[in-house]
């Protein structure tokens, strides 16, 4: 029996996700307002002081672009579970693995893409200097599908559970913290003027490593969540 | 319906094979076969396990106990893929997709039967003039109608169908009839469930029992 | 099952024989824990000599370094166990797995919070930024984590294999973390007070470190089997071993009555 070639099964894959996102907009543009909202509050909580916000802008603007994404990684499988075409995908003579990377290049696009459109004018919000906008988007750029792809397996780990938020966020966060060490360590350096280059060096390997080696796990751990 | 030619190649056989759930047993030990051009009838009452039964053939679960054969090699998942198709409670639609878009995913990633297209199945399953309706607005049998053009577009061998009556009228009905009987005539094998056999199939089909 | 695998193992990991054997072991582990234990305190709060610069305080590093140890170890245990559940399907070695969670949650929790303590004198507050207290606290949460993931299964076997991925995921992570939390100590300049230095300890000091690591150990043997013991009684409830177990129990009163 023939199958259907890799690359027409991934875009088909990435296609079919693409238009649910774009069916449903209004989600795409939750977690960009959510960004918004918490970074809009920094000041009112800390005083509109420019050194002091100056100071907490990279990493200010990271953790509320991490707890944006996490908001919208939970809906990540979750349909897909309920209406069982999780199911119809799981069962198709195509590398699960490869799909769920489709699924999650898919998932990138549509919530991390944007909010890194706006991130420098989060950052510009809290008076980042903006020779350090690059850095910050570069940052961005690599940790984002990292945290993408991590949270991917975690997702799909409690995909056979009612549905928790904050046991995903427990789940997440010592996964996280390099992460977040590394992309807001960049951020700091340069704004110290200090070389930025090893930090974003370090995320890129983890991103690469991540690329190769998360979707293969997501899979395995959807198998064991959904018990195949 | 039942074409037992003795010499239709043997499809699926499974011996004494059990599945339990924490540790309480679900089903079993079942012992039956299932040759090329068969369609079967799995009866049972609720809660006998017919859709864990369905569910484990198809791969969605993994075997406890017992043994179970494809065309006489032992089950693996891998050889297994794209030779089944499975339709469970879940129909696998995308409510915000219309029914020619879910069709054309699954058609990507499962391949397609030689002369079928997309837009012919949708009109010989009954849904013409539906096709570019957002699946959210079809209504049950439609939805039902959507999924089963699955069987007519996409190439398989074994058919699971846990319930594909449920929610169809009666030219419905005759049509799972005659997409069943068609698949056995062309050598195929399908395991239905159903919970009223009223207008089950034509003529007498093959039972397999679960004990309950 | 491999081939490999020796035959005892193969025979131990069956629920009725680990019972049996976890039930003659765990007094023995219990016993000498506690033995043990007192000879450490007794060597470590009053034998040891108080330390030049940090006097009596420092003596809280007999809890808290054992501890800490067994955090790690306990996670270690953890993720072989976790491993071994999924490669093999063993259902003892999913219960070893979870089991081992909450107690190598506690044993981490305790280095927290003796740690803690400990800083307040020496640090002059509760809690300081510093590498190591940071890479407890991320070893808490993925403890925590594995917990709540089992726990949010309604089958237990399936939560468990799960927990269990996520486990060996957390094992992959642990010297990420541990790499990571240094490069962004150094990079913000925190605290770098070093309590202990590597070469400072004396025998005196030493002997009762080692005896209560060895105490720890036996605790968590004795613990862990307790718990496997209650939990493959609960998992197994159906089966023939377990109603022989139960009729035993309840057969016992039966015969003090008569007596």
């Amino acid at each position: 029996m023939s199958h259907p070639p890799l690359a027409a099964a991934c875009a088909a894959m990435l296609r079919r996700d693409l238009t649910l996102a774009w069916r449903r907009r209004g989600d795409i543009v939750m977690p960009v307002l959510y960004a918004l909202i918490v970074i809009t509050l920094f000041p009112f909580a800390l005083g509109p002081e420019e050194a002091l916000l100056q100071r907490i802008a990279g990493g200010a603007v990271l953790v509320t672009m991490l707890l944006a994404m996490l908001l919208a990684l939970d809906a990540m499988f979750r349909s897909d579970i309920e209406d069982g075409s999780l199911e119809q995908l799981m069962l198709s003579p195509q590398p699960l693995a490869l799909m769920l990377g489709m699924k999650i290049l898919a998932h990138w696009i549509t919530t991390a893409l944007p909010l890194i459109v706006i991130a420098p004018l989060l950052a510009g919000m809290l008076h980042l200097p903006t020779p350090v906008m690059p850095v910050l988007v570069y940052a961005l750029l690599l940790a984002t599908p990292l945290l993408s792809l991590l949270g991917a397996v975690l997702v799909a780990l409690t995909a056979g559970t009612r549905r928790s938020g904050m046991l995903l966020a427990l789940m997440l966060l010592p996964l996280c913290v390099p992460v977040v060490i590394f992309a807001a360590g960049a951020v700091a350096a340069a704004q110290q003027g200090l070389p930025w280059l090893a930090p974003i060096a370090w995320l890129g390997a983890a991103l690469v490593m991540a690329l190769v080696l998360a979707p293969l796990a997501c899979a395995a751990a959807l198998r064991i969540a959904l018990d195949a | 319906m039942t074409a037992l030619s003795a010499d239709a190649p043997l499809l699926l056989e499974a011996r004494a094979l059990s599945f339990y759930r924490q540790d309480e047993p679900v089903f079993g030990p079942l012992d039956f076969r299932l040759h090329a051009g068969e369609v079967a009838l799995v009866e049972g009452d609720n809660g006998s396990g017919k859709t864990t039964l369905l569910r484990i053939l198809a791969g969605l679960l993994h075997i406890d106990e017992g043994s179970l054969d494809w065309r006489g090699q032992p089950w693996r998942r891998e050889e297994h893929l794209g030779d089944t198709l499975f339709l469970g409670h879940h129909l696998g639609l995308k409510a915000d997709l219309s029914a020619r878009e879910n069709l054309t995913v699954a058609a990507g990633l499962y391949g397609t039967r030689p002369g079928h297209t997309v837009d012919g199945v949708l009109t010989d399953i009954g849904l013409a003039g539906y096709e570019d309706e957002p699946a959210r607005r079809l209504s049950a049998g439609q939805k039902k109608r959507a999924a089963l053009a699955r069987l007519l577009l996409l190439p398989a061998t074994l058919w699971l169908l846990d319930e594909p009556y449920a929610n169809l009228d009666r030219s419905g009905i005759e049509l799972v009839n005659r997409l069943l009987a068609e698949h056995a005539a062309e050598g195929g094998a399908a395991l239905v469930t159903s919970h009223g056999a009223v207008s089950f199939l034509n003529g007498e089909p093959k039972r397999v029992r679960m004990h309950a | 099952m491999s081939n490999w695998i020796p035959l005892w193992v193969h025979k131990l990991s069956s629920p009725p024989n680990f019972y049996r054997f976890a039930g003659v072991v765990r007094p023995w582990a219990l016993g000498l824990a506690l033995l043990l234990g007192a000879v450490a305190l007794y060597g470590g709060l009053v034998l040891a000599p108080a330390d030049y610069q940090q006097g009596d305080a420092y003596r809280i590093i007999f809890i808290h370094v054992p501890c800490a140890w067994m955090g790690l170890f306990v996670y270690g245990v953890m993720a072989i166990a976790s491993f071994i559940s999924l490669v093999w399907r063993i259902k003892l070695a999913e219960v070893v797995a979870m089991e081992s969670a909450p107690i190598g949650a506690a044993f981490t929790f305790i280095t927290l919070v003796t740690g803690s303590l400990w800083g307040k004198p020496m640090w002059g507050t509760w809690w300081t930024w510093d590498a190591r207290l940071t890479s407890e606290l991320v070893l808490l949460f993925l403890y925590l984590g594995v917990i709540g993931l089992y726990h949010s299964f309604e089958d237990r076997r399936q939560g468990a294999r799960a927990a269990a991925f996520l486990a060996i995921i957390g094992i992959i992570n642990v010297p990420i973390v541990h790499f990571s939390v240094n490069w962004w100590n150094t990079l913000h300049q925190g605290s770098t007070v070093r309590i202990l230095g590597p070469s400072r300890i004396s025998g005196d000091m030493l002997w009762p470190l080692l005896t209560m690591m060895f105490a720890t150990k036996f605790y968590y043997l004795a613990s862990l089997f307790g718990r496997v013991r209650t939990d493959l009684l609960a998992m197994e409830s159906g089966k023939d071993w377990v109603r022989q177990i139960a009729q035993g129990r309840a057969a016992v009163p039966e015969q003090e009555a008569r007596r």
